[in-house]
């Protein structure tokens, strides 16, 4: 537990001490929030739901842990293109230890992040007059926790199996199949046909349904729990295969 | 007990023989240098040693352990400075070393005491909370060994620890090496023959995965019938690629 802490407390600091990670993970979001709450105020109000502050909000804290994935893609891969990673193999830190140790501190900068990202759009709400829930803002960031773990997962295999080159040039195009086909940027659930079909076959689809739902306080079937058991359960099987990519390359590298 | 003893040990990857039946005893206590152009197989054998590699065949034990029924044991008692600087580059040298002593499951007394003896025996000071990207490549290297010293191994690995370093930061660490010797077991691989002279006991050069000559280095300049270790490794390594 102790090694856990260890390496989870390393990755934590030297994230935290990443301009670039303030820039994606936190500024990117929070502009993107502002940008589109400038565009809804600059369109009919029945025009486009999508683009409310109530609906916006969970979308924007979805887009924000893509970037979460990117940064457990890169640290992983950074890690693994230089020798420090042998170092630790050479010391009694397990494959579990570590692969805990990536995980944990990503959790906790996904949760910082979407905390920072509904304060954010609170602030937006008040000034804009349409005050959001502040329970509906506590069960969206409870929501969307296993949608971190999702990504965190995503990244966790991508840094594994890519270098550190190439990890965020895969990222970036998830970032944006995921925002596009996760229906952030326009409301996917009215678009039916074969554009709802393909939103449907992706996990980032249910990601932000369950998330908006939440907000709303709609806890139907179809609505928030059949999209949250689906998030769930991808999050479980990226978190799982994550690790064993990554127990399997240490057992590689160590072959 | 030898500190390492290596019976038979191979390395091969696919068609590629790395280290080939290597028979090596070393003793404890001693600085013992690994010479060899690249791909003799030095690093390979490092590797084996510190279980970051799993030998093909043969036996290689530290301390009597074996590096591959008893990699716990072994990874508990050996450090090694790998060939580039491995250190966490946003973290200051403080926090590195500290880092080190929480993987080692130290408590918070000891792991402030270990930093605390190493920052001062390296003579970190100044550098002690400068973050690590931020060192010239001497105090990156001083670091990284620092860093192998943290778990208090008996037995040292150093991979080429003086590479790219210039003259005077290669001089002041091999002050700092040579202030160890006699404390722990040390293997040491270079390409520099002058680094070798200074701080070896013994020396063993290694081509084609195998051992082509090992001993002190008057031993060594009698088995190449030359004088100085250059010429001597120069002689010995064509002899042994014309055989």
């Amino acid at each position: 537990m102790n090694r856990i802490f260890a390496f989870t407390r390393r990755n934590i600091i030297e994230l935290l001490r990443d301009p670039l990670g303030y820039i994606f993970c936190l500024g990117f979001p929070l502009i993107m929030l502002i940008i589109m709450t400038l565009v809804d105020q600059s369109i009919p109000k029945e025009a486009v739901t999508v683009f409310h502050i109530e609906n916006l909000a969970p979308g924007v804290a979805v887009f924000g842990q893509m970037f979460v994935m990117l940064f457990t893609a890169l640290n992983v891969s950074t890690d693994r293109s230089g020798t420090f990673l042998m170092r630790l193999y050479a010391t009694p830190m397990t494959a579990a230890d570590l692969t805990a140790g990536y995980i944990i501190p990503m959790l906790i900068i996904a949760e910082i992040q979407t905390v920072i990202t509904f304060a954010a759009a609170f602030v937006i709400s008040v000034i804009i007059g349409s005050t959001l829930s502040i329970g509906g803002m506590i069960l969206c960031m409870l929501t969307l926790i296993p949608s971190a773990l999702m990504f965190i997962g995503i990244g966790l295999i991508f840094g594994v199996l890519l270098n550190e080159k190439t990890a965020p040039g895969l990222c970036s195009v998830v970032i944006s199949i995921g925002s596009f086909f996760g229906g952030i940027w326009f409301d996917a659930q009215r678009t039916g046909g074969v554009m709802l079909t393909i939103c449907k076959c992706t996990p980032f689809f249910y990601c932000t349904r369950s998330a908006r739902s939440a907000m709303a306080l709609s806890f139907t079937g179809e609505s928030f729990v059949l999209p949250l058991l689906i998030v769930v359960m991808c999050a479980a099987f990226m978190i799982a295969l994550g690790c064993l990519s990554f127990s399997k390359k240490m057992r590689a590298d160590l072959g | 007990m030898l500190a390492v003893k290596t019976t038979k040990l191979t390395k091969r990857y696919k068609d590629l023989t790395a280290v080939d039946e290597l028979d090596l005893e070393v003793k404890q206590g001693e600085l013992f240098s690994l010479l060899g152009v690249n791909g003799a197989g030095k690093t390979t054998t490092i590797r084996m040693l510190c279980c970051l590699a799993k030998a093909t065949s043969g036996e290689a034990c530290v301390m009597g352990k074996s590096c591959d029924k008893d990699k716990g044991d072994v990874k508990s008692i050996v450090g090694i400075s790998p060939q580039d600087t491995a250190v966490a580059p946003r973290l200051t040298v403080r926090e590195n070393l500290m880092f080190m002593c929480r993987v080692y499951g130290f408590d918070k007394q000891k792991c402030v005491q270990r930093t605390g003896e190493l920052i001062s025996k390296f003579g970190m000071q100044k550098v002690a909370d400068s973050r690590a990207k931020t060192l010239s490549g001497g105090w990156k290297r001083k670091l990284s060994i620092a860093m192998a010293l943290i778990g208090e191994p008996q037995v040292l690995f150093l991979d080429e620890p003086t590479l790219g370093l210039d003259v005077l930061a290669r001089r002041e660490l091999w002050r700092e090496i040579e202030s160890l010797k006699g404390k722990l077991t040390i293997i040491l691989t270079t390409h520099y023959m002058e680094e070798a002279e200074q701080l070896s006991d013994r020396i063993a050069i290694m081509t084609g995965g195998r051992i082509a000559a090992l001993g002190t280095l008057s031993e060594i300049e009698k088995q190449a019938g030359v004088q100085g270790l250059e010429n001597a490794f120069v002689a010995i390594v064509e002899g042994s690629v014309q055989k």
